[in-house]
């Protein structure tokens, strides 16, 4: 008798579970639809005007642009500085191979109000607030660990003997490494560019304080409406975040289907 | 006579050995200097200056301020809360998706991380529209004839706290489940042909090897939870004030940037002292495994 309530008591709380993760989810959906000027739900009649109304908005659209361009930006540096730095990590005998490591994730368990009120008195003084390169610099901080674990990950599972093989005839290392390695781990890298980029567009805090003035990225602009404003273009601006998100992380599943017929794993936020 | 001379392969060979990991790993290390480490120093350094010299005073005042004290007080009380009340709505998740039928698994791992991956704003804020006073619950409510005027369902520490469980569970179930997997089954089924129940073999094999990855997870939900913005501006009244939202107030608003600094030092401490404790007991890189989903 017990047996049989434990084994109908885990799917039934798994499934409450789910419908408490996602109901916030396709509530904030349903309403971006709605044909209706306030927040009830479920909505009376749907309609794209919310969506209409964003996109002829100049605000909201300079806001895209801003997000857009922190998180390229974010993206490029994440990269750049990450995947040579996982080489170094699972390469080479690195002195306080574990301490830099550490360095590296610190950020992803930092308060990020922390973050944002130290940059922002590092910032003050260099004229770096209210500019998109410092918002960018201190979300690559956040975005590295992502990179780095991911290309760790790709670099342990895979086959190193190829590289090998390229400069046992007669390729020069680095070249083996750009040609061979790099391609054959580029689905764990990207899986940690997207990481990396999702991260910076949802970025409240340190983005309140770095580039809260005139410029807002979306995500400013969107806690700004949500404590005033209270119609369906909140929730229609939600739904794009949603989409967006969807639309990056399928990018990354793809990618990492492809490293998953290789064995890779990934690790996200 | 032959003079032995050096084989200069090897001292260039070592020379490369040390350079191109400097090389490598040097760019990110100054990023992190400067843009992570540099600023948090000036953060402690600030919290330490009153009028050009050294004193203690803002820390003081954080102490003996009631709505400073009383917002590390809540801070810690809302961050337990909501840890074990993920950590209890999510272990049965997590164990379904090791023992589960293996079809359902796959479309549940994918139900618990999509909402993993959107923004804590959208999250927070449907709870809004749901629990506000002509929202769906108390439509509801008055529909079945339960209650006839709206009740007060936001702006108190349970709509924060169904806000923030609602967040923090995916990172549960994810770190609880990457640690499960690494479970040895067959000592499960080893002790019920032994004669366990599976609700005994459950509780004194699984269980138990399952707690390393428990601790993990609720050290790494305990830990984001005591940064918490957002949810408790959104979902709480003045009582469930946070420390983050101390800091932004004092920061933004009273414009007392040392002051802001030293609730910053106190959380930075608090999030570290937590970090070592787990480190003495366990070990931190079971945690960035545990990450791995």
């Amino acid at each position: 008798m017990s047996v049989r309530v434990g084994r109908l008591a885990i799917p039934t709380g798994t499934l409450l579970v789910l419908l408490y993760l996602l109901f916030p989810v396709v509530v904030v959906v349903l309403i971006s639809f709605s044909s209706a000027r306030f927040l009830s739900f479920p909505p009376p009649g749907y309609s794209i005007q919310w969506y209409a109304k964003l996109l002829s908005d100049p605000d909201w659209l300079n806001s895209l642009a801003i997000t857009l361009q922190v998180g390229a930006l974010t993206t490029v540096f994440s990269t750049l500085l990450g995947v040579p730095a996982a080489f170094a990590l699972s390469r080479y005998g690195i002195p306080g191979r574990s301490f830099v490591t550490a360095l590296i994730l610190a950020s992803l368990i930092t308060p990020t109000i922390i973050k944002g009120l130290s940059l922002y008195l590092f910032y003050v003084p260099l004229g770096l607030v209210n500019t998109i390169w410092g918002l960018a610099a201190a979300h690559t901080v956040s975005g590295l660990p992502y990179v780095v674990i991911n290309t760790i990950a790709s670099l342990r599972s895979a086959d190193r003997d190829l590289e090998r093989a390229a400069v046992i005839h007669g390729a020069s290392p680095l070249w083996a490494v750009v040609r061979i390695t790099l391609p054959i781990i580029a689905p764990g890298i990207m899986v940690g560019a997207v990481f990396a980029f999702i991260q910076s567009v949802h970025e409240l805090l340190v983005a309140l304080f770095v580039l809260g003035g005139v410029e807002k990225p979306l995500a400013v602009k969107l806690w700004a409406g949500v404590r005033s404003e209270v119609d369906p273009t909140i929730a229609a601006v939600s739904t794009g975040l949603i989409g967006m998100a969807v639309l990056a992380y399928a990018c990354a599943g793809v990618a990492q289907l492809l490293s998953k017929r290789r064995g890779l794993p990934a690790a996200g936020p | 006579m032959t003079v032995p001379v050096a084989d200069p392969a090897p001292a260039r060979m070592s020379l490369n050995r040390a350079l191109v990991p400097a090389l490598l790993l040097g760019p990110t290390l100054l990023w992190i200097f400067f843009f992570f480490l540099w600023p948090l120093g000036l953060m402690v350094w600030q919290s330490f200056i009153v009028k050009d010299a050294f004193s203690l005073d803002h820390y003081a005042s954080l102490f003996t301020t009631p709505i400073y004290a009383r917002a590390l007080w809540t801070t810690f009380e809302i961050s337990i809360i909501c840890t074990v009340g993920s950590l209890i709505l999510g272990y049965p998740v997590a164990y379904y998706l090791v023992v589960g039928d293996a079809r359902i698994r796959a479309v549940v791992m994918i139900l618990v991380i999509i909402p993993y991956w959107l923004d804590y704003i959208v999250r927070s804020f449907s709870w809004l529209i749901l629990f506000g006073r002509r929202g769906l619950v108390n439509r509801f409510l008055i529909d079945i004839g339960l209650i006839t005027e709206p009740l007060q369902l936001l702006y108190n520490l349970g709509s924060v706290l169904v806000g923030m469980i609602q967040i923090m569970l995916p990172l549960m179930i994810l770190t609880l489940f990457g640690a499960m997997l690494r479970i040895n089954r067959q000592l499960v089924a080893a002790a019920e042909i032994h004669g366990a129940s599976p609700w005994r073999a459950f509780w004194s094999v699984f269980f138990p090897l399952s707690l390393p990855g428990v601790y993990a997870a609720f050290l790494l939900v305990f830990i984001i939870s005591l940064g918490f913005y957002i949810t408790p501006a959104l979902l709480g009244s003045p009582k469930e004030t946070m420390i983050s939202q101390i800091i932004m107030l004092v920061a933004t608003e009273l414009f007392d940037w040392p002051l802001a600094s030293a609730a910053g030092v106190l959380l930075l401490a608090v999030t570290i002292a937590v970090v070592i404790a787990y480190n003495r007991a366990f070990s931190i890189e079971r945690l960035w495994g545990g990450k791995e989903a």
